[in-house]
This record gives structure tokens, sequence and C-alpha cells, in this order.
């Protein structure tokens, strides 16, 4: 509770600082808001009994949304260093981005934290609001327009979907209030109203959208393209963590009861989601496109943990959302550097990067493995644990599945290893600020730490 | 409550297929019976007996857009101080500092768009 | 925790953690440290591992000890932890790593000194060591399978180690994608354990073994199988074998060490490590069996007449991992293990040899352009010379041992499979015996250049090879067998490990009903059989003739002499030779590039097909999106609905 009040007027505090003409001093603002409000989401921890006196019952900080809300802090202020660009170009807006990125922040910690539709609604339109001015924020490249354009159509026909559902939800438990429809839902297991199952189902649907889970992908590969890659980095991790957070949370809380009927439909999604990330993913030039799928497939490894419901997914969903975020940011990292040299994001850019920038090329190596779930980095954890959540309800087939799609991720995420070692580059150098040095040494740090000590913050439930 | 069965919405599915039926059925049939005649002037577009000239696209200046959304902005939050008069006395001295804070938001925004030079119209 | 168990657990640790250092400082050091310095460090860190292995080994012989080091992973009520284990089968494991690594690394010192990445070479030997001592030390099978995983990187970048050849790119990412084919059996394998047992711990799981699975149940088979998926993987057993002599691309040394002495026989170790699991499911044997024999039998014939040095060892070393699986598969567990070990010193052993030849002939590896290099290269002649009398099966060197005891536990489970693995000996010392003959007799077919330029190596290569040798001579006096002795020493020492097994199955393991008379015959057989190899391969090629025709050249001069000065040669030709020939060029080409590459390709080609397919739908036009959302909202709410009602 603390952390989004605070966030949001340290938002409009940033949003002032934009009138000087100090432009670095935005970056340490911004650095120092994300940062002050990670501290106010551990001071909470101490302090449990803060949020439910000021909320109304609207919202909970109990601890796996804290842990949630840590892991999007922690995204963010990894990410932010990288926005470097924007300080420099004179086309740039950094207030109004920095701002909007803080606000949006305020909509992602909501939807870990809700109590009640009405809040996680919220949430959601105010980070999928910020996304869209953020992907349009080029404003003078006609893709981004596109980009954001798309976004906006699609994501609003989504919202209307979910909203509806909310309705139908309201309509049928007579309450907003997620314990409210968990008390309906027990109460009148055996003559629920239809309502409830269309209302669950359109509310899935919409979020599933925002969540880029198949068949709801579609505007992912144009949308992510499309975007700043600074912008696609923060979008592809923070509304991973934040959307399925959420998930979990909504089906968790309210609709244990009607576990069958939501099962079949994730489990329909994952297998999808994973068929067509993957298999799409290999047939991609450009490494940009192909992260945008990774994205999607992730998607449904996620979606296995959160549809297997067992004790282990909420833990699973925390180290996998973290360690998908940190694997993701190196990727864009290197992303937006080679894409700055060289002027193109396809994967012959990165043809003989190793020659000219190995500690960089090693990094993204890490990265990569991580996200094909090779051993001793934070990426196979994940998946580890995400497959024991799933055979724990014993849901082999789901397993065997996603086994075989990871499979098919090694072919394509090894592709950027070999392009970078293993092929003669045009001599161009990439090189490195001090700032993307930080933070990639601290990503591929943390991803082989977490690699190799899983029980850093696994445990932490 | 009665339990209703899938093929209880029977009756409504064959309803609704025939009122589809009967739309798309018509349709086809005025388009295929009905005469064609063809003629650049019957083409033409036609308003009020005037000749149309130019483009109905023509860019508009953005500013219209801003300050016709602006003023939708601040006109819908104001909306929101009727519930809070009408419930002044029961909401007391708490809602009366949450609606400052609320105003304070608002005025900041103005404050915002003001120094961006929003308003000014050149 | 006592002062005497924290020793040892220190001890243990230090084992993989020496080459750990090794790499780390000379990953981070590589372009930095000169090469004197870089080359020593790796040495020594491989070295250094050795002498600890040694010293912990024999303190602790015979014993099983478990050291926990701290709970790695925990999830629910799965707890894995981060352990050792130390008994006799992962102390012969790990001497056998150190020391052949240690050799190597000493080799490659001289072998790799021109190359620009030497000091990279000699970090990722160090990693590679690192994670094959994790993979054998591991006390469950995730930490087995980190170090799996780990070998499998390593390779796949020591593979690609001259990476500005797009052919070697190629054979490392076949090397790597084949691999995780394997790999994908195997995780598949540890999650049905986990499933069954609730565990991953070997010292939990086997124990219980007997009493979950029903012997040769649906699951045990299952397991078994997917298990042995992950071995053929690695251990480059039929259909997963193609990328092990493409591999040869890497160079020699890690040839050598990765892919004859150590990391192909991963799969082995799994499988005699899991020997309970496998005796529970007799099926599954015999199909390890089967393959195995096939694995050799297809090895050996297009080992025949391959011209490439190294691919001839190769398909070599693939078709004794297969002898080695069928001896897994008849049961004969510990006859594997010995196997193992023999084939680690004389494979070692040959590729270091003709890395020597390789050295000398400036890069040259086609043996039509060899020839004549006894008298240049007395000492790798002579080293190359045991070793090829060690793989044969010829008395008393080591392979003689070793391939007898395999052999004669074939005998008495199938004559069949006894018949057609004496095929496997016959042609395994007829192509080595050939690659002898045509490399180091006969007169020099080189260019003068390579012919001025021809030396003996120096002695730092020269020292491993004539300790290899050495080992290779002795090796068999590891398991005698019993007509000559009474304790089969590495039967004996592995024995602990098949207790459980054993308990199941006591047959797999008795004596066997063999009097001595049988074993002397097999004996004698098998020597004979590799004897008359030697012969026709003498005849045939001995004294340089015969030489094989190069690429393209319709009518080789060389062989236009042999035709026209000894018809009685061209007779054996026609009848020995080229139906040989043609059979292992037929396998060659229908059996490797026809069938197995094409499923392999057809594979990787589907899922590029599904892949465009897929994109195709990505228009780009947000009403055909959106139109693609509507239709699986409703096609998701009927399932739904149907589910419901």
């Amino acid at each position: 509770m603390l952390a989004i009040s605070a966030l949001s007027v340290f938002g409009i505090i940033v949003l002032f600082l934009g009138f000087s003409n100090n432009k670095s001093a935005l970056m340490l603002a911004a650095m120092l808001s994300l940062l002050a409000t990670f501290g106010l989401a551990l001071y909470e921890w101490q302090h449990p009994e803060i949020t439910p006196a000021v909320a109304a019952g609207m919202m909970s900080f109990d601890n796996l949304s804290i842990l949630f809300t840590a892991v999007l802090l922690v995204t963010g202020i990894l990410l932010l260093p990288l926005s470097e660009r924007f300080l420099v170009d004179p086309k740039a807006q950094p207030a109004e981005y920095y701002a909007i990125l803080l606000f949006s922040m305020v909509g992602a910690i909501m939807m870990v934290t809700f109590d009640n539709l009405i809040m996680l609604f919220l949430g959601l339109e105010i980070l999928s609001i910020s996304l869209y001015v953020l992907t349009g924020s080029d404003k003078r490249n006609l893709l981004a327009n596109e980009a954001a354009l798309k976004y906006f159509l699609m994501g609003a026909f989504a919202t209307g979907v979910l909203l509806y559902g909310v309705a139908m939800l309201y309509g049928a438990a007579g309450s907003f209030s997620l314990s409210d429809i968990a008390l309906y839902v027990q109460d009148n297991h055996d003559n629920l109203s239809p309502m409830l199952y269309i209302g669950l189902f359109m509310m899935l649907v919409g979020m599933l959208f925002k969540l880029s889970v198949a068949p709801f992908h579609w505007w992912t590969a144009d949308v992510y393209t499309g975007a700043p890659n600074f912008f696609t980095a923060y979008m592809s991790t923070i509304v991973k963590t934040a959307g399925f957070a959420a998930l979990y949370k909504i089906l968790s809380v309210s609709f244990v009861g009607v576990y069958d009927y939501w099962f079949l439909m994730l489990a329909i999604c994952a297998v999808l989601t994973l068929c067509i990330g993957n298999l799409t993913a290999t047939a991609q030039q450009s490494f940009k496109r192909m992260m945008a799928y990774s994205g999607v497939s992730h998607a449904g490894y996620m979606l296995i943990a959160v549809a297997s419901f067992s004790d282990k997914t909420p833990e699973a969903i925390f180290f996998y959302s973290l360690a998908y975020s940190i694997a993701t940011i190196t990727a864009f990292a290197a992303l937006m550097r080679v894409a700055d040299t060289k002027g193109s994001a396809d994967f012959a850019a990165f043809y003989g990067l190793a020659k000219t920038n190995p500690f960089l090329s090693f990094a993204l190596t890490v990265s990569m493995l991580s996200l094909a779930g090779i051993p001793l980095t934070a990426g196979f954890m994940g998946k580890l644990f995400v497959f024991m959540s799933a055979l724990e309800q014993g849901h082999v087939a789901l397993v065997v599945a996603a086994v075989l799609m990871s499979a098919v991720g090694v072919y394509y995420y090894l592709r950027v290893v070999i392009a970078m070692y293993m092929r003669e580059g045009n001599g161009v150098a990439v090189t490195l600020s001090p700032r993307f040095r930080v933070v990639l040494i601290a990503t591929t740090v943390l991803t082989i730490l977490l690699g190799v000590v899983p029980s850093l913050v696994a445990g932490a439930l | 409550m009665q339990v209703s069965s899938p093929q209880d919405y029977l009756p409504i599915i064959i309803q609704f297929a025939l009122a589809l039926g009967f739309v798309v059925l018509s349709m086809i049939a005025s388009h295929a019976i009905g005469p064609k005649r063809k003629a650049k002037i019957k083409d033409e577009q036609w308003e009020c007996g005037i000749e149309s000239v130019g483009d109905a696209r023509a860019p508009i200046s953005i500013k219209y857009f801003l300050v016709a959304i602006l003023f939708v902005l601040f006109d819908v939050e104001v909306i929101f101080m009727y519930p809070w008069a009408v419930n002044f006395r029961y909401l007391g001295w708490i809602g009366f500092v949450e609606m400052v804070i609320f105003m304070g938001f608002l005025l900041t925004g103005y404050f915002y768009i003001i120094k961006k030079g929003v308003l000014n119209w050149e | 925790m006592n002062a005497e168990a924290s020793e040892l657990a220190l001890e243990l640790a230090l084992i993989p953690l020496i080459p750990l250092i090794g790499f780390i400082i000379n990953g981070l050091g590589f372009g930095k440290l000169n090469k004197t310095v870089a080359g020593w460090l790796g040495t020594l860190a491989a070295l250094g591992s050795f002498a600890n292995t040694l010293h912990v080994v024999l303190e602790h012989w015979g014993q099983s000890l478990t050291v926990d080091y701290f709970s790695w992973i925990s999830v629910g009520s799965l707890d894995i932890h981060f352990s050792f284990l130390l008994d006799p089968l992962s102390s012969i494991m790990l001497l056998v790593i150190t020391g052949v690594g240690s050799l190597i690394h000493i080799y490659s010192m001289s072998y790799m000194h021109h190359d620009e990445g030497f000091g990279k070479f000699f970090a990722f030997l160090n990693l590679f060591l690192f994670s094959m001592l994790l993979l054998v030390m591991g006390s469950n099978y995730v930490v087995m399978f980190i170090g799996w995983e780990g070998v499998g990187l390593c390779s796949f970048l020591l593979i690609g180690f001259w990476n500005k050849v797009p052919a070697y790119n190629a054979a490392a990412r076949k090397a790597f994608v084949m691999n995780r084919i394997g790999d994908l059996g195997f995780l598949l394998g540890i999650f049905i354990l986990i499933a069954l047992f609730g565990s991953v711990e070997f010292g939990v799981i086997f124990p219980q073994a007997a009493a979950v699975l029903t012997p040769n149940s649906g699951v045990a088979i299952a397991l078994t199988m997917l298990l042995f998926v992950g071995a053929m993987g690695k251990s480059a057993q039929l259909p997963l074998y193609t990328w092990l002599p493409d591999a040869m691309a890497g160079p020699t040394p890690v040839s050598a060490l990765i892919h004859a002495a150590t990391m192909v026989t991963a799969g082995i170790y799994m499988v005699v490590r899991s020997n309970v699991l496998y005796v529970l499911a007799p099926t599954t044997l015999e199909f390890v069996a089967w393959i195995g024999l096939a694995t050799a039998l297809i090895g050996a014939a297009i080992g025949l007449f391959q011209n490439d040095i190294k691919k001839v060892l190769a398909y070599s070393t693939v078709s004794q991992l297969g002898l080695m699986f069928l001896a897994l598969g008849v049961g004969a567990f510990s006859s594997g293990m010995f196997h193992v070990v023999t084939h680690a010193f004389f494979k070692a052993l040959l590729f270091l040899g003709a890395g020597s030849v390789i050295h000398a002939m400036s890069d040259e590896q086609d043996i039509r352009k060899m020839g004549g290099l006894k008298g240049k290269l007395p000492v790798t002649f002579a080293v190359f010379l045991i070793a090829t009398i060690a793989i044969s099966g010829i008395p008393p060197f080591a392979g003689f041992f070793s391939k007898d005891e395999i052999l004669s536990h074939v005998y008495e489970h199938s004559k069949l499979m006894w018949g057609l693995g004496l095929l496997v000996s016959f042609m395994t010392s007829f192509y080595m015996f050939r690659l002898v003959f045509l490399t180091f007799f006969g007169g020099f077919r080189g260019t003068d250049h390579q012919k001025h330029h021809l030396h003996e190596s120096p002695w730092l290569m020269l020292g491993p090879l004539v300790v290899l040798a050495g080992l290779s001579i002795a090796g068999g006096l590891l398991g005698l067998p019993p007509v000559l002795s009474h304790n089969n020493w590495m039967a004996d020492t592995l024995a602990p490990i098949f207790e459980q097994a054993k308990a199941v199955n006591a047959s797999l393991f008795g004596h066997g009903s063999m009097t001595h008379e049988t074993e002397w015959m097999l004996m004698a057989v098998s020597t004979v059989v590799a004897l008359v190899a030697f012969a026709v391969a003498a005849f045939t090629f001995g004294g340089g003739k015969n030489v094989p025709a190069a690429d393209g050249s319709p009518i080789n001069p060389v062989q236009k002499l042999v035709y026209n000065k000894f018809y009685i040669d061209e007779l054996y030709g026609a009848v020995i030779v080229t139906p040989i020939k043609a059979f292992g060029e037929y396998l060659y080409a229908v059996i490797e590039y026809l069938i197995i590459d094409l499923v392999v390709n057809i594979v990787g080609w589907s899922a590029t097909m599904g892949g465009k397919a897929l994109r195709r739908l990505q228009t780009g036009i947000v009403s055909f999106y959106v139109l693609l959302m509507v239709l699986s909202v409703v096609a998701l709410a009927l399932i739904g609905f149907t589910i419901k009602s």
C-alpha cells in the first residue's frame, strides 16, 4: 500500500522534474523512486498491519504479493539504466517516459496485490494504457505508431471482454471481492449460476490476452517488434510477472471450487502457447522477433505452473518470472547495443560479436542458456520448479509436451550463440557504457547464482 | 432453482437460426432479383444537391483534439464532486481531506498542462 | 560432523574444484596469461585433481560413502541435496578420468602449442574435467544430470574450437542437438523417478526399487528405456551415433579425452549405476543388448574402409561402445565397466598416436597420403602397434581380457549374439591393422614438403603415449578370467554395487556354469579370429599394397601398378575386399545418410515447416487477428461447455 501511494507521488515529481534542463537527474530520480519503493515494500513485510488498516479490503500486501512486487521492482531497477539513450536523444522526452514508467509500475503492483476485481481491472488498465503510450513513444517511427495503434485496438477489445466477464461474476456472486466470490462458489457448489462460468471464462480470455497466451497472442510479435527496444524489454518482463501473479491469485483465492472447469482451458492454452511460441520462433530471422515469440513460449511454461495448481505453484511462478525477467533483460540489453551500433536487429547483426565484445557475448550466452533451460542457470531451476509442480498433480502429459518444446527452444537460442561465436562479423565494434556493463554483470551473476543456489530466493516463501 | 440442461436451449437456437437465415436469405434474394443499373452519375457522391469538393478526410490541427480531450477530462472529473457534495455531512472531515487531495492531483495536472504550453494556441 | 568426516568432505570437494579453479583462472586470464603459464596451470589442475583422487580413493578403498554438502533444491516434499558419492564404481571412474585426463593435458601442452586459442583450450579442458567429475561423483540423478549437461556443453565448445570452418560448426551443433534428444529422455526418466520414489538420491531409490517396481512392468520398462535414450545420445548408440564421427572436427586431444576415453562412456556409467532398475526390466536389457550389438556391427563395418585416420578411430569408438552396451544388455555390468577402463587406455593411446602422426604429417589426416612412417616415427609406431594389438583382442594385452570377458558372457546369453560379436571382433582387428599397414608400412605417399617435415614428436607428447602403452599392455590384469585366476579384481571390487540387483535376479551375477574347457575354447576362438583378421589385413595391405584410390580419380596409378604386378592381390580384392567394402559403403551411405540423417532432418524440417506455417498466420492485419481471437474464444467456449455438461 505504501509502495503504491509513494510510487504515484514519485511519478508526478519526476514528471515535473522534466521542466528542469538536467536530464541525467531524471534517471537518478526515477532510480531513487524505485529503490525507495522497494524499501517500502520490504518495510511492509515487517509490518503487515499497515495495509488492512487503510485499504478497506480492496488490496492486501501478504508475503507472496510483496515477493512479486519485489520481482517487479528489481526488474525495473535493472532495466532503468539501459534507457540512457533517452538522455542524449534530442527527440526523446525522458521525463514523460519515466513518469509513465513509474505509473505503469503502480498498475503492475496493483495487479499483484488486489483483493477485489475492481482493483484488478484498475491495475491492468493503468499498466496497459501506460504501455500503449510507451509503445508509440517514438513518435516519428511509423512502425512504432502502427504497433501502438494495434496494441491499443486489440487491447481495448480484450479489456472489453475482461470487463464483461467481471460484470458477469458480479451478477453471479453479487460482489467484486475475491473472498466473497470464493464464499459464493463454496456455498453453492452444486448449483452455480451459469453466469459464473461465462464470467470466469471471459475474464480469463481477457487476462490471457494481456499475457500473450495463444490463441490470443497475435498482437505480441507485431507490437514487440514495433516498440522501441527499451520498452519491449519492459513490457515483456513486467507484464508477464504481474499478469501471472494476478492470474494465480484470482484462481487460487476465488475459483478453487471450479478447478476442473478452468484447468482444461488453461491446459489447452498452455500446450498451444508452447507449440506456437517455440515453433514460430525457429522461423524468425530477427533477434527481436525471436525474443517476442520466446516471450510467448515462456508464458506457456508459466501457464503450466498455474494450471497444475499444487502447493509448489506460487514458488514456481515466482522463481520462473524472476529467472525469465533477468535473462530477458540481458538479451534486450545486448539487442539495444547491437541494434544501435549496427542499425539492425537481425541475427546477422550478431555475427562475430564474440570477437569485438567478448564480455557482451558471454553475458548474452548465459542469458540464452538460461532461457533455453540449460542446467546451472536460473532458467533451468525455473523450469524444474514448474515441472515439479505439474508432476505433483500428475500432469505428466503437460510436462512431456513442455520438455519436448523446450528442446525446440534450444535450437533457436543456440542460433544466437552460434551467430556470435562461429560466424565472421564485419568488424564493427559494439561498445558498452559503464551503466550497461554494471547491469549486465548484475544480471549474469544473478542468472548463474540462482542457477547454482536457487535456495537463495526459493525459500523466501 | 431449476437446473437447465443444454437441450433446453434448442428452441432458442432454432429461432436464432431462423432469424439469421431470413435476413441472409432476403439479402441474397434482393441482390439476385433486383434490377441493377450502373451509371457514372448514379455512382457519384451526392450531398444536398451541392457538388462535393476535396477529400472528406482533411487533416485537422491536433490542437482541437487536445483541447477537446482536456475539456472532457476536467469536466468529467468535476462530476466526481457531486456525490461527495450529497454525502458531505456523512463523510465528514476525512472525506473533505480526501477530496482536497483529489483536487490537488487534478490541479497538479492542470498546472502541468499550462507549463507544457498545451493551451497556447500559436 | 566429526573431524574425519569433514576432512573427507573437503578432499572430495577438491577433486572437481581444482579443475574448476583452473578453468576460472585460465578463462578469465585468456589473452593475458602467456602460453607456458596457461598450459602448466591447466595441466597442474588436472594432475592435482588426480593426486587428490588417488589419495582419497586409496584411503577409503572399498567403502561406500555419501558426503552431503547442502540442501540444494527444496520444493515442497522433494528435497534435492548437493552431495557426492564415493564408492568403488565412482572411484574407478574418477581414477580413469583424472588419470587419462592428466596425460592428455600434458600431451596437449605440446600438441596445441602453436594454436592461438591455447589458453581457451585449456580452460575448456578443465571445465570438461570438472563437469565429468561432477557427473560421476553426484550421489543423485540431478547432480549427475548437471554434469551430464556440462560435458555436453564442453563437447560442443571443443568440437567447434576451430570455429573458422563452417563444417566444424555444423558438426558442433549436430553433436549438441543429438545429445539434447538423448538428454530429453534422461530428463523424463528423472521425472518418472521423482514421481515414483519422491527422490532422486541413489541411496533412496535403489533399495526401494524392487519393492516399488514390478519386474518387467510397463513403468519399469518406460523408465529404463527413457534413461537408456539418454545413454544412447551421450554414448553414440544407434540411431543417435552420427554426431560422434563428425565430432572429430575438434582438436585430436579432445577426440582422445572426450570422444573416446571419458564422456562417451557416461551413458555406460549411468546404466551401470542404475543396474537395479535395469535388472527389473529384462525387456529393456534385451533391447540394450541388441542396440549395442547393432551399433557395434555398423560402426565396425563403416570403419573398414574409411580413409581418414581419425574417422577410422571414431567409428571404432562407436563400435566399441556398442560392445560395452552389449555387455550391459546381457547383464555383464562389471565386464562392461572393465572394457570402459581398458578402452579408455588403448583408445586414448590410439587417438594421441594418431595426433602424433598428424602432427608429423603437417596436419594431414588422409592415410592414403601417409605410408612408411615407422622409420621416421619409431616410438609413435611402437605405441600405436601396442594399442592396435590391444584393441584387436590379441593376448595378453588389455583388450583381449575385457573383450573376452564380454564375449564369454554373451556366449552364455545367446550363441547368435556371440557369433555376431565375433564378427565385430574380426572387423575390428581387420580395420585396425589396415590402418597400421597403410600408415606405417610401405613407401611414403605424401608430398615432398611433408616428407621433409617428418619428425618424431617431442617427449612431452611421447611421454603420455608411453604411459598409456604400458597401461594398454598390463590393463588386463585388472580382470583376469576365472581360468587364470580366482580373483577377478574388477568384478570383486564392483560386487557391492550390484548387491541390490543380485537380490532381484541372482542368476545374472553368478560365475556361470561354464566349464574351463569352454572358457579355453572361447578364448582360443576369439584369439584365432583376431589373428586371422590380422593375416587378411597383412596380406591385403601389408607393405603398403592396395592403397585405396583417391577420391574422384577413376584410375589410380598405384592401383594399376598393383594390378599388373600381383594378380593374386586383385583376386583377394574381388573375393574379400570388394564385398566387404561394398557392404561397408552401403551401410555408410544408406544407413547413415539415408535413414538416420533423413529421420533427423525430417524432425528438424517439420519443426521448421510448422514454424513457417504459423508465421503465415501472422499477417499483421488487426481485423484478421481479432477474427482469429474470436474464433478461438468460440472454440474454447464450446470445449468448456461440452466438458461442463
